[in-house]
């Protein structure tokens, strides 16, 4: 039996009259429409059937029917199957049962839409603001449709954070905004206890610039790939890839085999453009600026390759529903052949660098522990995951554009520290070498766009996963009318991996903080590309009781 | 002449305070490539410093979002003077293509007065270094100010001909 079916005839089995309807469009895509009072028992039940949860996307469909919908997605690696839990409740009482409790890692998507679409979970544990400012008036949900996209409410003045109570003896040191250890604007309360780390609050969503409610008023389905692609500098043909599959599982469009191998070779480039910066920066961060400069200095070579490639250094443009912009060409193909090898064994040097040195096993060994079981529990995922013993990788699990025609190993570690997730981003820049290496000699020929005419239906529901170098992304598309979509959802990696952070830092000594935080390769761009933060306020306050290092200062001296 | 004035301000070392106010990491990242031994700009003196009390100069990557606004407002006013802004990628310089949503106030010319841009999304490492070192006098300007002229219409169609005889000319004289 498929697992799809497996699964919704279990559920129908236990819940019966909750469970309204399923639908698998595809064998490794269920949707089920729950009635909403059953959402904690079912989706502990997919828990304990072995799923994994991924995100929760809430949508409004006020106009249609007068509600507001809420999806929970969860993912079952073993079977290559996502299901999507799917509620409504009527727009005047949006009230859910928070799953929170049991599962931890949808917190954040919880909290997302009381701020967004100003729903209610109950029994959730820390409804506070997460995303919408802290003088955002109350009662303007961004992500309603009656909202305009360039809805500006003007900004009060003397907001604080809403940051937790610090635990009982223990000092508040600020991280951020504007940090060196941060090379994206964030705000960290870490709580410490002389040296050890207590404790951690987060406020971030500062670069957030509304991309998912721009794409679903201003937008049209083929421009949003490019927009796609700069929700993150560093993994842009990522969620550009996910969108479009996202979008083409939705039309039903079928791809040319040699777009979805130009897909591949892309999306390895770039992960092996993106391990060696983070290895730089992690060299960075621990203050071993030799790893930082050698280790881009090998990756320039690929910079300028996927210049060659597709004329832009990053944010490469080449993925678009239907196929890829560019075909490669015979020289491309040599060329890419020769810098990997080159690659490879500068790798190979750095590789017996880092892992013959002390001052790196000293600095990143038995730092940032979590068990394995604290990691499944929390759904972390990607190169953070596989640190801990959890064998996921979504280009296995879920096979999409031609990764299951490649063979490669997923690396993973059980020393459940910061020193194995360098080692898997050493293995796995090896394993993209492998991979592209494969992908070139079995590329087939043919044209590189399918034409899709028609036009989309709307409200087609659809999720598309893609594992980015820094985890898994997951975009979640509902279709629209006009030519654009209805809603659009993005989980970047960090969104997952951000929530277990105080949970690694805990106990940690506080010089650590910076190797631990980008242990995980964060990325808040991608993370806060729908969350609105208004703490512009807030600063001020926060100010006034302890601030960063250098604000502090600036204070001090009078510069105001 | 602010190139001029650049020369005589900061004669000796720059140091560069980068300031990311909610960008995606390309341009983050291109910045940062330029310190790496390809680029290497510390040949000519520039380095990239903590906190902005030590900069002279500022880069600015990103459309200002609304959280970020006031921090960077801040953290020019703790730059020491005299000192300078540069715009990196496309959305410092006009907001990118979210210069309008709802929590976006726009290009990095809505926080601070913003001296040079660069645009590119990402401008490549040789732009951002090129961009500098113009700046500071480093280099001359490659393109030199172009002033257009409308011609009249219809153009004369005898002094096309004589045009094309003239060159047909200097052809001439070439092949002998």
């Amino acid at each position: 039996m498929k697992a799809a079916e497996n699964i919704s005839k279990k559920l129908k089995d236990r819940f019966g009259a909750s469970v309204v309807k399923t639908e698998s469009p595809y064998d490794s895509r269920l949707f089920v429409e729950i009635k909403k009072e059953a959402v904690k028992e079912i989706s502990n039940e997919l828990i304990a059937l072995g799923a994994r949860y991924l995100v929760g996307v809430g949508y409004d469909s006020i106009k249609r029917d007068g509600n507001l919908g809420m999806v929970h997605t969860f993912s079952f690696d073993r079977d290559d199957l996502f299901v999507c839990i799917k509620m409504a409740a009527p727009a005047d009482s949006p009230v859910f049962d928070s799953i929170t409790p049991d599962i931890p890692n949808a917190g954040w998507s919880e909290r997302e839409y009381m701020d967004l679409l100003g729903m209610k979970f109950t029994g959730h544990p820390k409804p506070k603001r997460l995303i919408l400012a802290d003088d955002w008036p109350e009662g303007i949900y961004p992500l309603r449709k009656e909202v305009p996209h360039n809805l500006m409410p003007p900004a009060a003045e003397d907001v604080a954070y809403q940051l937790d109570e610090a635990p009982e003896g223990t000092t508040t040191v600020p991280i951020g905004p504007f940090h060196t250890c941060l090379h994206e604007p964030a705000h960290f309360a870490v709580y410490v206890d002389g040296e050890t780390i207590k404790g951690c609050d987060y406020r971030g969503f500062m670069t957030h610039r509304g991309i998912e409610k721009l794409c679903t008023t201003e937008v049209s389905y083929n421009e949003v790939p490019f927009i796609a692609e700069r929700i993150c500098g560093i993994c842009g043909s990522v969620h550009a890839t996910s969108y479009s599959q996202a979008v083409e599982l939705a039309a039903g469009l079928k791809i040319s085999r040699r777009a979805e191998f130009i897909r591949t070779i892309m999306l390895e480039i770039e992960r092996l453009h993106s391990h060696l910066l983070w290895l730089g920066v992690a060299g960075h961060l621990i203050g071993f600026d030799t790893v930082f400069m050698q280790a881009w200095r090998i990756r320039e070579r690929i910079m300028w390759l996927a210049e060659r490639i597709t004329g832009n250094r990053k944010t490469y443009g080449m993925i678009v529903i239907g196929g890829v912009r560019r075909d490669l060409t015979p020289e491309n193909i040599q060329e890419l052949l020769d810098v990997l090898k080159k690659v490879e064994e500068e790798m190979l040097v750095v590789q017996k660098a880092i892992i013959g040195d002390t001052a790196i096993h000293k600095r990143t060994r038995g730092v940032g522990c979590i068990t394995k079981e604290e990691a499944v529990k929390w759904s972390l995922v990607g190169p953070v995951a596989r640190a801990r013993g959890v064998d996921i990788d979504t280009r296995r699990d879920h096979p999409y554009a031609a990764y299951d025609e490649m063979k490669f190993d997923v690396p993973v570690f059980d020393s459940c520290d910061v020193w194995a997730t360098v080692l898997v981003r050493i293995v796995e820049t090896f394993e993209a070498i492998k991979i592209i290496r494969q992908a070139v000699d079995k590329m087939p020929a043919g044209p590189v766009m399918t034409e899709f005419d028609e036009a989309v239906k709307p409200l087609v529901h659809s999720i598309s996963a893609v594992e980015a170098p820094r985890g898994e992304v997951v975009h979640y598309v509902i279709t629209g009318e006009d030519n654009r979509a209805d809603r659009w959802r993005v989980r970047a990696p960090t969104y997952p991996n951000l929530q277990g952070v105080p949970m690694m830092l805990l106990n940690d000594q506080f010089a650590d903080f910076p190797i631990i935080l980008g242990s995980i390769d964060p990325c808040f761009s991608c993370t806060d590309r729908v969350e609105v933060v208004d703490v512009r306020s807030g600063r001020v306050s926060v100010v006034g009781r302890n601030e960063l290092e250098e604000l502090s200062r600036k204070k001090n001296t009078g510069v105001n | 002449m602010l190139a001029k004035l650049c020369k005589k301000a900061f004669p000796k070392s720059l140091w560069v305070y980068h300031c990311n106010s909610g960008a995606c990491n390309g341009c983050d990242i291109e910045i940062l490539n330029v310190l790496t031994p390809y680029y290497d700009v510390e040949r000519f003196g520039i380095k990239l410093v903590a906190s902005p009390r030590h900069a002279d100069v500022m880069l600015l990557s990103g459309a200002v979002t609304r959280p970020t606004l006031p921090l960077v407002k801040k953290a020019y006013d703790a730059m020491p003077s005299p000192k300078l802004v540069f715009g990196i990628g496309s959305c410092a310089t006009g907001g990118g293509s979210w210069f309008d949503c709802y929590n976006v106030t726009g290009g990095g010319d809505k926080a601070i007065p913003v001296n040079y841009y660069i645009p590119g999304c990402p401008p490549r490492p040789e732009a951002i270094i090129y961009g500098v070192a113009l700046a500071l006098g480093l280099v001359d300007k490659k393109v030199a100010p172009v002033e257009l002229k409308q011609m009249e219409f219809p153009i004369d169609a005898y002094e096309r001909n004589r045009a094309w005889e003239n060159r047909n000319v200097i052809y001439k004289l070439l092949d002998d």
